[in-house]
């Protein structure tokens, strides 16, 4: 049981990695594998000009310059994304060594460059069970459309970005995305020698030196610093958060040896004066935890694997709504992650051993022979505990108050471990307090194995205060986990209820694991507005943009409809009618809270915003609330936003119906029916769906959670066995003198019971101390959202359901005391 | 296979060039939608200086000659290739990217000293901003290179690469006048009418600007050669290579010549020339009116082909009989990265005749006349690839 709490605390953390990493490995796009030999890219948010590709004349010099489109669309066969490269196929062998095979490579370049052609991976032909010459259905900005296969190429290595690429000409992609007339990059692949760095920076200047303001020359991989350092607040607080677990494996692991110890204090005083030294005795509790630890890595790693697989959606599905376009990645498990899980399990195991292990050591032997009190661990004073109990909290307190270490909450994070600490120095002071309790049942029947429970806790004190924090640390986690999810939960309905008014809702099809299929064609915007009216379309659009260096989306949505309609709530409280009604007529911006505090701008500032038409200056109306992702948002009106972005659709469309949402629904969709693949959601379909996401999103928290509850009834289970275990001739001894079966079991009932009730206490004031932390700090630094805190009210059921839990954990210690006769047990321990 | 393999039989296609004007038949697009070179050819200028798009290809060739104050002498070729890969306009909601039509590059630098030939390339499609033809005149760009006429026929020529170490600026002054080859400008290249180039030259242009090569710039001065073509046609069976000269003689007279060669010989039909007096005067020359004759090979140890080294020439009509020999043996040209095809290209010398008994070595004898010498088909034959 104790290998299986190592088990799963490891594959908390190797599950979440593992899927947290494909997830990024995906949005990154495998930059580097991608990139083949271009050493710096050209972008400008928006896109290059085709116009602005000729000003990079003088470098062709020095350098190839390797157009790029990338895009994404959705395979309804398989439900899910693929990239689609456009590549300029003349030149692109100089950057890329795809190798391509065709039956007909003559017949598969023309397809390619007059036609639709596209290669894929074998891999994914395979999958799709298409051969060269046939047709790959597609949906592209909402529309169908297909490619034909012409060729396939063997990526690199397996789970390379490659596997789900569609390789076209970058002509086919200009038609294909509709970016006739732009292209999203121009890679830089140097001529000639390797370019030194120094080489390097010399060119981005000259590249540079060649353009108008807005174009950014960098590096191929700062694309993919950009696409990590978005994730990164989200990986470490997922792999924190399944840290945590792993924090209950090492509690449990801790209980378990120490109460092994204890249990054998006469075993170990025995060979001490036999001779053995503390040498051997370290060794061979060294020997025991390492054991746990190994065989609790090793499942906990294939536990993980599997785990992965199941987490990667979620992971996807958060990841996605920072950036657009996430395909999921594959899970890749290699050597490195399984010998980090081992790893995990193998130190957890080992750092729980150190307290056993100064126990075991400190027998002596003759006291241990002459003793068979178990409690030989000297009780902290109170002073110290106290100071102790100050430390962790004066610690917490400071930590709270640190900022973040490049956008990880990791202050916040050690400031929650040192909350969980303080259970390790109250669970003992707690059972005192629940041992001590004398209810007015005492003198009844009920009561006397009560007050044998308490008094036994009393006795065995060190392993009881080991065995409630264990549960402490189980139940604090849990509750703060819940406090977490049930405030972001609610703050998320209110916000959808205000944030989403509309009547309807245009978006692309999603894929399986939620990821959308690029944006709406804009004919689709024309219809709806010839159908509805202008006046009640807000059509909602979202491009890159620069702000004080870092890349931020700039969007554009119909301010005058909003304004009249109502949308996203504002910190101010002013009502969003109101707040866009004014930042309309004065030309201003509005900006989402996660902006306003990565870049600690108030309303009323000016904002300097680099655009494809230079630098824009705009001053900011207001700031709205926004749990929809956690980057950084500028809203401009969409009159403003076309001044500087062409029009390549809108990422979803609110619609406004007067009357009769239902025929008006009916009518659209008809409309559009035959012709593009769109989904067109009522007001309550888009609020489910929003929650559907929403679960989705937090499911490897809700996981965790469940985790953690599972943990810390396995600590209940495995520490009351081992107290029985310990106790049988106690128990004996109950039992001759007269004690009943029942009162036997109500005694180890109450044992779980009063554990239950010191775990659960120390618990649920910790981990609604942990939950403030992570809602108000943690969630406020990594992704710049002030939820409301809530007691969840499902705060009581979690803790009620704790008692239960511990009396259902001591069942099977119970049964066990029962089982054995008393004279067994007394000869046994004689 | 490598991308590059795919590209392959794409470059074979879009290769065009060189000399002869027979344009590939690719499956992918039918020759009857290009427009084929028929006699009775009207050409108006500056107008057919530009791009004839209809024709599947066409080339803007430079060749010459230059020297240094100090006396360094280069040979220079500055050639942009356009292929067309699929016929007729693109469709208007199509991407202008489609890749119908490619301009190719080729820039090669022979440094006489040193006995090395640089070389570099450049392909990209039209419709890119990277890569332009002008309709109307000449104005050509691939990349950062380019070559334009301005007024008064001045060319001006940019080329550069600075991992190859070469650049070249050139101003080209025409000293004679344009002159149109075989019957207005119809260059017969073999029995079939429509296989035939437009063919028109400045034989003679006085050069003058700068080279750069390896860390040196150097101011240079000397005489150019410029050749327009373009058409559509196909080697006819049994042609593997060509051979051509262009030829500025010390008197100044011009000569170009082109022999396309068979495997079993010269075809008599596919021999022809221009005679360019001093006072510009032009004479066409037919295969019978001269004589070309190798009188030596040069191995290249690169390809392992087998190019001559040195001709016997002889016109007698005009009373000229010369020998040519190449100023640097390792003039060959493998373009990998855009029209995949090795040929020998590089700066000549005309020579008296040597005695058969060899008394008078090249070296000493009087130069008669520079120019450049193309050689074809010997690495692999052209047939398939025009």
């Amino acid at each position: 049981m104790t290998v299986l709490g190592v088990a799963i605390g490891v594959a908390a953390v190797v599950s979440t990695l593992l899927a947290s990493r494909a997830a990024v490995a995906s949005m990154t796009g495998d930059v580097a594998s991608i990139a083949g030999a271009a050493r710096l890219e050209v972008t400008r948010p928006g896109g290059i000009a085709m116009a602005d590709i000729e000003l990079l004349r003088p470098v062709c010099d020095e350098a190839l310059l390797v157009p790029i489109i990338e895009g994404t669309a959705l395979v309804p066969e398989m439900g899910e994304l693929v990239r689609i490269l456009g590549v300029d196929l003349l030149v692109d062998s100089q950057a890329r060594s795809i190798e391509l095979s065709a039956p007909d490579l003559q017949a598969a370049r023309d397809e390619l460059l007059f036609g639709n052609g596209a290669a894929m991976a074998s891999s994914l032909a395979g999958q799709l069970s298409l051969q060269p010459g046939d047709d790959l259905e597609l949906v592209v900005r909402s529309r169908k459309t297909s490619l034909e296969v012409v060729a396939t190429f063997e990526p690199e290595r397996f789970g390379s970005a490659w596997e789900r690429v569609l390789l076209v000409d970058v002509a086919v992609a200009q038609e294909l995305l509709a970016r006739t007339g732009r292209i999203d990059r121009i890679e830089l692949v140097p001529r000639g020698a390797a370019a030194t760095q120094d080489e390097l920076q010399a060119l981005a200047a000259r590249t540079a030196a060649q353009l108008p303001e807005g174009y950014r020359v960098a590096p191929s991989s700062a694309r993919r610093d950009e696409g990590t350092r978005m994730v990164r607040a989200l990986e470490f607080n997922l792999t924190a958060l399944a840290g945590v677990s792993v924090l209950v494996g090492i509690v449990l692991v801790a209980t378990t040896l120490a109460t092994s110890i204890v249990q054998r204090r006469a075993q170990i005083a025995l060979l001490r004066s036999l001779g053995a030294s503390r040498a051997q005795l370290t060794g061979a509790v060294l020997i025991e935890a390492a054991t746990i630890g190994l065989v609790g890595g090793v499942v906990g790693v294939l536990l993980g694997w599997v785990g992965a697989s199941a987490a990667v959606g979620s992971v996807s599905t958060t990841v996605s709504t920072i950036a657009e376009g996430v395909i999921p990645g594959r899970i890749n498990m290699d050597l490195r992650w399984a010998l980090l899980g081992i790893a995990l399990g193998l130190l957890a195991a080992m750092l729980a051993a150190i307290l056993p292990l100064r126990e075991a050591l400190r027998t002596p032997p003759l006291q241990g022979l002459r003793s068979e009190h178990a409690e030989s661990v000297t009780r902290r004073s109170f002073r110290s505990r106290l100071f102790a109990l100050a430390l962790l909290l004066g610690a917490a307190i400071v930590f709270v108050n640190l900022p973040p270490l490049e956008d990880r909450p990791i202050w916040a994070m050690m400031a929650v471990l040192c909350l969980l600490g303080t259970l390790l120095v109250l669970s003992g002071p707690l059972i005192d307090l629940f041992s001590g309790i004398r209810p007015s049942f005492a003198q009844t029947g009920v009561g006397v194995p009560l007050r044998l429970a308490q008094a036994a806790l009393e006795a065995g004190r060190t392993r009881a205060a080991w065995a409630a924090a264990a549960v402490g640390v189980a139940v604090a986690l849990a509750v703060s986990m819940t406090t977490m999810v049930g405030s972001f939960r609610q703050s998320v309905v209110d916000w959808t209820n205000q944030a989403m008014p509309s009547d309807l809702f245009l978006r692309p099809l999603a894929a399986d694991s939620g990821g959308l299929a690029g944006r709406i064609d804009p004919e689709v915007v024309k219809i709806a507005r010839e159908q509805i009216g202008s006046e009640n379309v807000d059509p909602f659009y979202q491009s890159k943009a620069y702000f004080r260096n870092s890349p931020i989306l700039l969007a554009g949505a119909a301010f005058a409809v909003v304004a009249r309609e109502g949308g996203v709530p504002f910190l101010d409280g002013r009502p969003s009618t109101v707040a866009f009604g004014a930042a309309l007529e004065s030309g201003e911006v509005v900006v989402n809270e996660p902006f306003a505090q990565r870049f600690d701008v108030e309303r009323g500032d000016l904002l300097e915003l680099e655009t494809p038409g230079g630098s824009i200056h705009r001053r900011v109306g207001g700031i709205y609330r926004d749990y929809s992702g956690h980057t950084g948002r500028v809203v401009l009106d969409l009159a403003d936003f076309f001044s500087f972005y062409p029009d390549e659709g809108p990422q979803s469309v609110s619609i406004f119906v007067d009357k009769d949402v239902a025929s008006a629904r009916s009518a659209l969709a008809g409309a559009l029916a035959g012709r593009f693949e769109v989904e067109l959601l009522d007001n309550r379909e888009v609020r489910a769906e929003v929650l559907t996401v929403f679960e989705r999103t937090f499911g490897v928290t809700i996981a965790l959670q469940l985790i953690s509850s599972v943990v810390a009834a396995i600590a209940v289970v495995a520490v009351l066995t081992a107290l029985i275990h310990e106790r049988r001739r106690e128990l004996a001894v109950v039992r001759v003198l007269g004690g009943s079966r029942r009162q036997l079991f109500g005694l180890v009932l109450g044992e779980a019971l009063l554990l239950g009730l010191a775990g659960a206490t120390g618990g649920l004031i910790i981990g609604l101390s942990a939950g403030y932390v992570l809602v108000a700090v943690v969630n406020l630094q990594s992704f710049g959202w002030t939820l409301q805190f809530l007691m969840p009210t499902s705060l009581w059921g979690t803790l009620l359901s704790v008692i239960p839990a511990c009396l259902l954990a001591g069942i099977f210690p119970a049964f066990l005391a029962l089982r054995a006769t008393p004279r067994e047990s007394l000869h046994a321990s004689s | 296979m490598h991308l590059a393999k795919l590209i392959r039989p794409l470059r074979n296609s879009l290769v065009p060039m060189l000399l002869a004007m027979a344009a590939l038949a690719t499956p992918s697009d039918a020759p009857a939608e290009w427009r084929q070179i028929t006699p009775g050819l009207t050409l108006e200028f500056p107008r057919d200086h530009g791009a004839h798009r209809d024709t599947q290809t066409e080339w803007w060739y430079l060749t010459g000659q230059l020297e240094s104050a100090d006396g360094r002498r280069f040979g220079f070729q500055f050639t942009i290739f356009r292929r067309g890969l699929a016929a007729g306009p693109i469709n208007d909601d199509s991407s202008p990217l489609r890749a119908r039509q490619v301009l190719a590059g080729h820039f090669a630098l022979t440094d006489v000293a040193s006995g090395r030939t640089h070389f570099v390339e450049r392909l990209r499609r039209m419709g890119s901003p990277l890569a332009s033809a002008a309709d109307d005149d000449l104005d050509l760009t691939v990349e950062n290179w380019s070559l334009r006429r301005s007024e008064e026929d001045r060319l001006e020529l940019r080329a550069s690469d600075l991992a190859a170490g070469i650049g070249l600026q050139l101003d080209l002054v025409p000293t004679k006048p344009l002159v149109l080859h075989g019957k207005d400008g119809y260059s017969a290249k073999g029995s079939q009418p429509g296989n035939a180039s437009a063919y028109s030259s400045w034989t003679r242009l006085a050069s003058s600007g700068t080279i750069r090569i390896g860390n040196e710039t150097l101011a240079v001065n000397g005489e150019a050669w410029f050749d327009h073509e373009f058409g559509t046609s196909v080697l006819e069976p049994g042609v593997v290579g060509w051979d051509w000269f262009g030829l500025q003689l010390a008197d100044g007279s011009d000569l170009m010549l082109f022999v396309l060669r068979r495997e079993d010989g010269i075809a008599p039909k596919t021999a022809a020339g221009t005679l360019v007096t001093a006072d510009g005067k032009v004479q066409a020359l037919a295969g019978e009116d001269f004589s070309v004759e190798a009188k030596s090979t040069w191995l290249s140890p690169q390809s392992g082909a087998s190019y001559p080294a040195s001709w016997s020439i002889s016109v007698p009509s005009a009373d000229l009989a010369f020998e040519v020999v190449p100023v640097v043996a390792d003039c060959e040209l493998r373009s990998a990265g855009s029209t995949d095809v090795v040929y020998w290209e590089g700066p000549v010398e005309l020579r008296e005749l040597s005695t058969r008994s060899g008394e008078q070595a090249p070296s000493q004898s009087t130069r008669l006349g520079r120019g450049y010498a193309e050689l074809t088909g010997y690495a692999g034959t052209m047939q398939g690839r025009f």
